[in-house]
């Protein structure tokens, strides 16, 4: 019992009393005039569907989710609406977890009524397959902050959620078809729902049996009240749902002046509403256009880089290495040098990719070194480095003293190409290796400068 | 970076907000002193290091202690409050301090309180109190009289507006020399204002606009500087006249 009291928030006898008095001279607490708003903003989270909206104190977010389920038996193709609200034990002392008081009932309906009752959301193209399947549409309301008027506040994240929740795409197909099949949305762009209309709820205070009225009531100002009217219109005119649940009576002249106050506050908050939904729209739009260049730009540029250099590189290394080998290779036996010059081959042809190779196998149409190169020298390679591969010492050993020597000065054109060492060879050799130098010069060049500094 | 703070000299953190972990004093470097500790610290063999987030603080010679700021009031002794009631029984009245419990009031706890004369308080009575007793595991004990059993402005606020704040706000409404929100206001309005270090503050002027002006510019303080204060109440001033 103790710990009740603990917990509920409490109103001194102070408050109440000036809050009556203020309000007898217009004055209302927080320094508003009798029909003023609180400030409203209105957030998007990632996802589609969900909003966050700010109410002055009160905090709300609204979150929409789609199911495909079997319509009602008398509505065979429409889909369906429904509300679930949840009062966070955090937004207020009152509040507990479990099953919804009556507030949290009261105030699902409202919404509920707003929304079906004067058809806001376009049920009949939520159908699929008429009496079969339909989409269904839930809308979960969870109230963070109790800061008075929380209806207002429900209504519009729930209005801001539906604006921005795209469905899935989805077709007939199959064997039969009468599969349904729901595209993912990275495959076809999901679809917004059709709302016709905005219906903002306006909640009105009565203090004072029913002579002093304001809107958007405060949490004190509602502990104070005598009695509370909704009132749900769009910015038509049209009046779609009107709540008052006991407390004090009004006159009708009251209730009239009541709508028409509302009728004007929700042509403003719809205009917001819609400002905010428009600004989350081109953010989306904005970011699919960013993803989807990035990853075209990629897959184009990288593999022509990064192959050109690796075979400049490698070519590059491997006149190196063979310059370094070539002074002991050609004083030692012939068995060191085809074993060095295999030994090179093979990690050349290890170190290099799957892009061709025009001394490993045969050369490939796309490459543009290639065609340089003349069909003599591509013979010959082919003769020389055939066999090699096979990895056969014997029969390399006969063929391949001859293509070491050949290797070597093949070798030898192409690093005198690289200005390190100035070995030159049979004439038929440089005269083709020119073509092969002519078309490896200027990124060679460049390229083992830059290696030779850095090495 | 622990070791830095700590053989930087002591006060270099004091009126600086310190986090949980921080090491605050190294008592190696100090020999023979004696240190009192308050709120928020804590000795770890050689070194004073921090529990509560907020600001160090130091009272010369040798108190320190950490401030924070929070919604929630947890009740020291001696500390003024103001308090709802909330029920009322043969021995006490239960009174609500925003503390996790709710505090006992002894009837007799009045300047010349007899049997006879219980003040009898509705439920909603805003009361003027100090802490007479605070422990963790009992509920805080209340009175409305001080040492001397006097009744020194203690008792029930009547009229007026009450307004919650945080605990950090109450102590800077509280801080001498004046805060510059109420020095400012007190210029060019007159009112009456009583405030307790839970967090509640207690409003009353003769007409009521001035009441809703007052506590505006209050809860609008916050987190002003002072000379931005002066500005904020200078601006609201000029707009109503």
């Amino acid at each position: 019992m103790e710990q009740r009291l603990a917990s509920t928030s409490r109103m001194t006898v102070n408050e109440r009393k000036f809050v009556e008095t203020a309000l007898a001279s217009d004055l209302r607490v927080d320094g508003r005039r009798p029909f003023d708003y609180r400030r409203l903003t209105i957030k998007f989270g990632r996802e589609d569907g969900s909003s966050e909206v700010q109410l002055g104190q009160t905090h709300v977010i609204g979150f929409v989710t789609s199911q495909l389920v079997q319509p009602y038996r008398d509505r065979p193709n429409e889909g369906t609406l429904s509300i679930f609200t949840e009062f966070s034990p955090m937004a207020d002392p009152s509040f507990e977890a479990g099953r919804p008081g009556e507030s949290a009932i009261e105030l699902g309906r409202v919404v509920d009524r707003g929304l079906r009752e004067s058809k806001a959301v376009d049920m009949e193209s939520l159908c699929v397959v008429a009496g079969k399947s339909v989409w269904s549409i839930r809308v979960d309301l969870h109230i963070l902050d109790n800061g008075g008027n929380l209806i207002d506040a429900a209504n519009i994240a729930a209005l801001a959620a539906l604006l921005t929740f795209r469905r899935p795409e989805c077709s007939l197909g199959g064997e039969n078809g009468q599969d349904i099949i729901v595209h993912d949305p990275e495959v076809m762009e999901p679809l917004t729902l059709i709302i016709h209309h905005l219906p903002i709820a306006v909640t009105f205070a009565f203090f004072s049996e029913g002579n002093i009225m304001v809107i958007d009531p405060t949490h004190k100002e509602e502990v104070v009240m005598g009695g509370r009217m909704t009132a749900t219109v769009n910015s038509n005119g049209d009046v779609c749902a009107v709540q008052k649940a006991g407390g004090e009576g009004v006159t009708p002249n009251m209730i009239m002046q009541c709508l028409r106050i509302a009728s004007v506050k929700a042509a403003d908050i719809t205009s917001k509403i819609k400002n905010a939904v428009e600004t989350y729209n081109t953010e989306r739009t904005l970011r699919k256009v960013k993803r989807h260049s990035s990853t075209v730009t990629h897959q184009v540029s990288v593999p022509d880089v990064i192959t050109k250099d690796k075979q400049a590189e490698n070519i590059i290394r491997h006149q190196e290495e063979m310059i370094h080998h070539e002074p002991d290779r050609i004083s030692n036996c012939d068995d060191e040098m085809t074993v060095d010059t295999r030994t090179c081959i093979k990690t050349e042809g290890n170190s290099r990719d799957s892009c061709t190779d025009p001394f490993v196998g045969g050369p490939s149409n796309w490459d543009p070194y290639l065609n340089k190169l003349s069909s003599n020298l591509v013979g010959k390679s082919q003769d020389l480095l055939g066999p090699l591969t096979i990895g056969k010492e014997q029969q390399e050993e006969s063929k391949s003293n001859k293509m070491a020597v050949e290797n070597s000065p093949e070798y030898a054109t192409i690093s005198s190409n690289s200005e390190t060492l100035g070995v030159s060879g049979p004439r038929q050799q440089t005269d083709v290796a020119k073509s092969l130098k002519d078309a490896v010069k200027s990124k060679a060049r460049k390229k083992s400068k830059a290696s030779a500094t850095t090495r | 970076m622990n070791a830095e703070t700590s053989d930087a000299p002591p006060t270099s953190l004091v009126d600086r907000t310190v986090v949980p972990g921080d090491t605050v004093l190294d008592l190696t470097a100090m020999a023979n002193q004696t240190i009192k500790l308050g709120a928020g610290l804590r000795q770890d063999c050689d070194t004073i290091s921090v529990m509560k987030a907020g600001k160090l603080r130091l009272s010369k010679p040798n108190k320190y202690w950490v401030e924070s700021s929070h919604k929630r009031y947890v009740p020291c002794v001696e500390d003024t409050v103001l308090g709802i009631v909330v029920d009322c029984k043969p021995d006490n009245f239960l009174v609500d301090i925003k503390a996790p419990t709710l505090a006992f009031l002894p009837v007799l706890a009045f300047e010349g309180g007899t049997r006879r004369n219980i003040p009898k308080f509705e439920i909603g009575t805003l009361l003027y109190v100090r802490v007479v007793k605070a422990n963790n595991s009992m509920n805080p004990e209340l009175s409305c009289m001080d040492e001397t059993g006097k009744a020194a402005e203690f008792g029930q606020l009547k009229d007026g507006y009450m307004f919650e704040t945080s605990t950090g706000l109450s102590r800077m409404l509280l801080s001498s020399p004046t805060c510059p929100v109420l020095e400012a206001l007190g210029k060019k309005l007159s009112y009456e204002i009583a405030v307790g270090l839970n967090g509640r503050v207690w409003v009353n002027a003769s007409s009521p606009s001035t009441v809703i002006l007052v506590s505006n510019a209050i809860m609008n303080s916050e987190s002003l500087s002072g000379l931005q204060q002066k500005i904020m109440v200078e601006k609201l001033m000029q707009r109503l006249q």
